[in-house]
């Protein structure tokens, strides 16, 4: 008993950390592969080629004076970034990141919890996600925060249909909702080969849910300066952006456990493996902000309506189809 | 178990009655989120993972964000001076009354059930209640599930011809 609340507790540490640091990470990162994609160096002061400047950006944020606008309502103005940072967070709880390991003679699995409705789990988190940036657009009393609220609003409403149905592929196939059996029913052949079209679907729903550029459409910055978090500064906005980029290592987590085989793979450990898929995933993330200019709002809302919703519908069936077709 | 089930019953009364009493729509339409989360939080210690996800994905993450979005839209952030009208307060009195002796009645008449058919808890966990689910709506619900997806479908199209119309 102890032994487990013990393990738990570790791993509970090791994730969160592990999170944190990413998204922290993630944003020298960033910056430096859009400097390669613009011919330039990127940060290169703060230490070895630039090292130190996320720890750098975060001493500034958090010495910055922490403005409330007048007529703001407090307490969701503050509530909005946490909303943010929490679901992005708890999200990988389900997810397997390592192969079971033997611990003092018992299997200690390198996941904090398996539940048995793994995805359906991350969907309702990642769903709410939304309260976040629509209350802190809402709250700041501003006309640009609450344009870019509603905008971000209606977008991920649209795009989260496409994302669930996307899924539902892999679903019928594992035949399991719980992520530890999808990752093992995977050992023969990664469920990017069967299903092709459901990953393109959920890079691309997954992108618009995060609100990443192509689909920023909630933080135009030629339009409404910031969009939601134009009135935040100091460690508020930060956590707008740690919850933006911790998102982006839970989506790339949750694309390798759902379509590119989970943790397994050959010869090397398997957290490793694990660690080098989720940071190909991102680097395609990353790939498409600097490639892609801004979709206007109509074609956004009709590549999410008409080419994504319909694409995920025909999917699922001709899944079916095959299915019955080959006796699975 | 116990203990958490006080809890979640303590958050869903509490949020449930704040719903009711917050003037600011806003506010109240979030106190709502809360109470879902509550309900949630029943199902899971019911065993019903399946049906709590689902509270959060659709009503949670789904509906109440649309209820969010209108009530931005309108910017009806404060309601002031509630109008006090005298019918309303006989009738609201006289239905909450009637709830009441309803709840009353139910617990005095209640009596504990054991679950029957062939689904035990411990056949549930086996096998996981999202397929159970699943094969029940398939067979013996098969055609109650049709009928609520063709009137889903019939609204879709309701909603799509007043959204199209030109004035």
């Amino acid at each position: 008993m102890m032994f487990w609340l013990i393990a738990d507790i570790i791993k509970i540490l090791i994730v969160f950390a592990g999170l944190l640091g990413a998204a922290a990470y993630l944003t020298l990162l960033e910056r430096k592969i859009a400097a390669r994609i613009q011919n330039r160096m990127g940060p290169m002061e703060a230490g070895f080629h630039g090292l130190l400047q996320p720890i750098a950006d975060g001493i500034k944020l958090f010495f910055k004076e922490d403005i409330i606008p007048a007529g703001a309502n407090k307490f969701l103005f503050l509530l909005a970034p946490i909303i943010v940072v929490i679901p992005a967070l708890t999200t990988f709880a389900v997810i397997p990141f390592g192969a079971p390991v033997k611990i003092m003679g018992h299997t200690v699995p390198l996941q904090i919890t398996d539940v048995n409705i793994g995805i359906l789990f991350i969907l309702a988190l990642t769903s709410l996600g939304v309260y976040g940036v629509v209350l802190g657009g809402w709250a700041s009393n501003s006309k640009y925060s609450l344009l870019g609220g509603i905008r971000t609003a209606a977008q991920m409403i649209s795009y989260e249909v496409a994302l669930v149905l996307s899924i539902v592929g892999i679903i019928m196939i594992a035949g399991d909702l719980s992520l530890a059996k999808i990752v093992s029913e995977q050992s023969h052949m990664w469920f990017i080969v069967y299903q092709p079209v459901g990953f393109i679907i959920y890079l691309i729903a997954s992108t618009a849910e995060m609100n990443r550029v192509p689909f920023d459409l909630g933080e135009a910055e030629g339009e409404l300066v910031a969009g939601f978090h134009t009135e935040y500064s100091s460690m508020e906005f930060a956590f707008y952006f740690i919850g933006e980029y911790a998102q982006m290592v839970v989506n790339s987590a949750i694309i390798v456990t759902l379509f590119l085989g989970g943790w397994q793979g050959p010869f090397l450990p398997s957290v490793l493996w694990f660690l080098i898929k989720v940071f190909f995933v991102i680097l395609i993330y990353l790939w498409l902000r600097w490639t892609y200019p801004r979709l206007r709002y109509d074609e956004l809302m009709d590549l999410g309506w008409k080419f994504l919703l319909p694409l995920a519908l025909a999917n699922i069936i001709v899944t079916g189809f095959i299915m019955i077709l080959l006796n699975r | 178990m116990e203990a958490l089930f006080y809890v979640f019953s303590f958050i869903a009364i509490f949020s449930a009655l704040m719903v009711v009493t917050m003037r600011n729509p806003l506010t109240s339409a979030l106190y709502l989120v809360l109470c879902f989360f509550a309900l949630a939080g029943f199902y899971v210690i019911l065993d019903m993972q399946f049906l709590a996800a689902m509270q959060i994905l659709v009503y949670a993450g789904a509906i109440m964000v649309l209820v969010v979005l209108v009530i931005m839209l309108l910017n009806i952030s404060r309601i002031k001076n509630i109008g006090s009208d005298l019918h309303q307060k006989i009738i609201g009195g006289l239905i909450s009354l009637i709830l009441f002796a309803e709840v009353v009645l139910y617990i005095i008449n209640g009596a504990q059930k054991k679950p029957t058919g062939i689904f035990t808890r411990a056949l549930i966990k086996k096998i996981g209640n999202t397929q159970i689910i699943g094969e029940f709506l398939f067979t013996e619900y098969m055609l109650p599930f049709e009928i609520a997806s063709i009137l889903l479908f019939v609204a879709i199209i309701g909603a799509y011809l007043f959204a199209k119309k030109k004035y």
